[in-house]
């Protein structure tokens, strides 16, 4: 009897996840699908396109925007918005880059560390005392790019060449047309991938961003969980600004300025909604490769960089409009 | 979500209401007082050529914290504010290089009715398509940074002398800004802020549904806001134009111009969450905002500490409007 019972309201749930499992592969077929038909399109623009040097540069390009975005996804799932990554990750480069003199690993805890007091900062202000994101990380932006502005003439003096590990960790190749830094995306990749699907801390930022004051009542300490992800999104950023900064040898206050907007918009082409609670990382990786696709192909077809802007803004449009109507259908 | 909650209380006596609804603007206001006495105590022979420094080189930002302002108010947000006004800024320079004056004032009649009906465009797009304002705008933030590349490839174009002065005034004639500053606020908005569709944008921000149900018409009233905003992001073109004397297209501009634009507005007490505040706070919070680093430059500190302060005066204005919030719906 019991054993009925139980059978018939597991079924309606399982049946409930299956439905949802699958809205959600479709939307991600479709992404894959327009990641294909890019990719198709540049091999017959251009033949080299799948030479080996070519995938190396493309991905290349995209570990250090993947891993921006994946700090700015976290963000966005749980409501939120980060518009201080792009400072923390060339601030993190920065003192990368000054520290290169004491060594690799001195230099890269030091970068890191850099993420970590800002994403704290970040953290407590959104989580404890509740200033809005939007806000707290404009003026975050605005005083680290004081910070270093004075700083690259006073306190963070000296040489910013990076020490020859960190330009290998960023420019570096491992074999054919795998990257170095392909390797770190990866691996921070998957972790994200499995922390938001099978951690307590996954599901609580999902839970979050849903109903905010739902998972108050339900005795979730909010702040921590709103705490940990913004720290986790500085400390992706500063990885990122490292990778970033040994992709190009040497650091400047702009290193890392153009990948505020594109963070925020792999997020949303992988169906991350802006509201919370909708998204993941498998949908913002598919939407760095997209946008990394996108941009190689409009160089490739030596489109003028004022049409890139336009076309670029039109395909985030469609997308977004596109994702906007699945989900209403799907309520 | 940090100014006075006028909507929590009961109808009180109109006085009471009128100074709980204007406090912030006037504590706004008192902090740019004391700034400007700190300000012209640390300069000898403070005067009309301070001022009018002061106003020609923040009539821009001035004009994009009121076009910010009144689509947040209207319950949206406009990260392309900073775009359209590179664009207003391109175009105009494009296509003043060598006119007189009276082409040129010809000329700057036909960029506004551009961003403004490219502001409709985005009114129109936000609340068809149901995407949050905020993707929307990023969105378009590019296309028209695009569009401005394709017309002024690189820095260049240029505006005759008069225009400039027209605008911006010359030596120690500052009344011309303060006059181009009060064009738009006297003869649109204060109109418009008493009229069926000023209201409206009110009533729309604090609440699309409450609003929707008492017969507002949300599409009407969100392309009146964002066309308003185009408007203003237009005249911000202009003011840079007139300013520089050139145009750029570069994207830095735009996004410093739009985050500025967002600082300004949050200390002038228009609430993120919409429907609360005006277009005159954020003007003086603009104000306040570049006599920051004057005032350190005074005290002899390095300027670009201007921009920590500023980062942290306006992360602190929020976080104690937000307290004091909490606290009044406590105790209400």
């Amino acid at each position: 009897m019991s054993g009925v019972i139980v059978k018939d309201t597991d079924a309606a749930p399982e049946r409930r996840l299956l439905a949802r499992a699958a809205a959600a592969d479709r939307s991600t077929l479709a992404l894959i699908g327009v990641l294909l038909a890019l990719v198709v399109a540049n091999t017959v623009i251009d033949r080299s396109f799948l030479s080996l040097n070519q995938v190396r540069n493309t991905l290349l390009v995209t570990a250090p925007l993947a891993l921006l975005a994946g700090g700015q996804t976290l963000c966005m799932l749980t409501g939120g918005i980060d518009l201080s990554v792009a400072m923390t990750a060339t601030a993190a480069a920065y003192v990368t880059g000054v520290q290169s003199a004491d060594g690799a690993a001195v230099a890269i805890v030091a970068g890191l560390l850099v993420g970590l007091v800002v994403g704290l900062v970040n953290g407590l202000a959104i989580g404890l005392f509740r200033v809005n994101p939007l806000i707290m990380t404009l003026g975050m932006s605005g005083i680290l790019t004081g910070l270093l502005t004075v700083g690259s003439q006073s306190f963070l003096s000296g040489a910013t060449r990076m020490s020859a590990f960190v330009l290998r960790l960023g420019g570096g190749t491992i074999v054919g047309p795998i990257p170095w830094n392909l390797v770190v995306w990866l691996a921070l990749g998957s972790v994200l991938v499995v922390g938001l699907r099978r951690t307590g801390l996954g599901r609580m930022i999902y839970a979050v961003g849903d109903n905010r004051v739902a998972c108050r009542l339900a005795g979730v300490r909010v702040w921590q969980v709103e705490a940990a992800v913004y720290v986790l999104c500085a400390l992706l950023a500063a990885v990122a600004g490292i990778l970033i900064g040994g992709r190009s040898g040497s650091v400047d206050l702009q290193l890392a300025g153009s990948y505020l907007l594109p963070s925020v918009a792999a997020a949303v082409i992988g169906g991350t909604s802006i509201l919370g609670g909708v998204g993941g990382y498998t949908g913002t990786i598919l939407g760095a490769l997209i946008l990394a696709v996108l941009d190689t192909m409009l160089n490739l077809l030596t489109v003028d960089e004022a049409l890139k802007q336009i076309l670029y803004g039109c395909i985030i449009l469609v997308l977004a409009w596109v994702y906007a109507r699945g989900t209403a259908t799907a309520q | 979500m940090s100014a006075p909650a006028i909507t929590a209380r009961p109808l009180g006596p109109t006085a009471s209401r009128l100074a709980r609804r204007h406090a912030w603007t006037v504590a706004v206001t008192a902090f740019f007082a004391v700034l400007l006495v700190w300000n012209a105590s640390q300069t000898r022979n403070f005067g009309a050529f301070e001022i009018q420094t002061m106003l020609a080189s923040t009539l821009a930002l001035a004009y994009l914290a009121m076009a910010q302002s009144v689509v947040v108010i209207g319950g949206g947000i406009d990260l392309s504010v900073g775009a359209l006004l590179v664009l207003a800024n391109c175009l105009s320079a494009r296509f003043m290089e060598h006119a007189g004056l009276g082409a040129s004032l010809l000329v700057a009649v036909a960029c506004l009715a551009v961003t403004a009906a490219l502001g409709a465009f985005t009114g129109l797009i936000v609340t068809v398509s149901r995407i949050p304002a905020i993707i929307v705008t990023l969105a378009t933030s590019f296309a028209w940074g695009g569009m401005a590349l394709l017309v002024l490839h690189t820095p260049g174009g240029g505006a005759p002398a008069g225009f400039q002065a027209l605008v911006l005034g010359s030596g120690n004639a500052w009344w011309p800004a303060l006059l181009c500053l009060l064009a738009p606020l006297l003869l649109i908005w204060a109109p418009l802020r008493r009229s069926r569709a000023g209201i409206a944008v009110y009533a729309l921000g604090s609440s699309d549904n409450a609003a929707y149900l008492s017969g507002v018409n949300p599409l009407r009233t969100r392309i009146v806001a964002y066309a308003f905003g185009g408007l203003l992001c237009g005249l911000a073109g202009l003011a840079t134009t007139a300013f520089t004397g050139g145009g750029s297209p570069q994207s830095t501009i735009a996004m410093n111009a739009t985050l500025n634009s967002v600082a300004a507005i949050v200390l002038g007490g228009v609430a993120l969450s919409g429907g609360v505040g005006g277009l005159v706070g954020p003007v003086i919070a603009v104000w306040c905002l570049y006599l920051i680093p004057n005032i350190m430059l005074g005290l002899g500190v390095d300027p670009s500490y201007g921009e920590v302060v500023k980062g942290v005066v306006v992360v602190l204005v929020v976080l104690v409007g937000g307290l004091l919030r909490a606290r009044r719906n406590r105790s209400a």
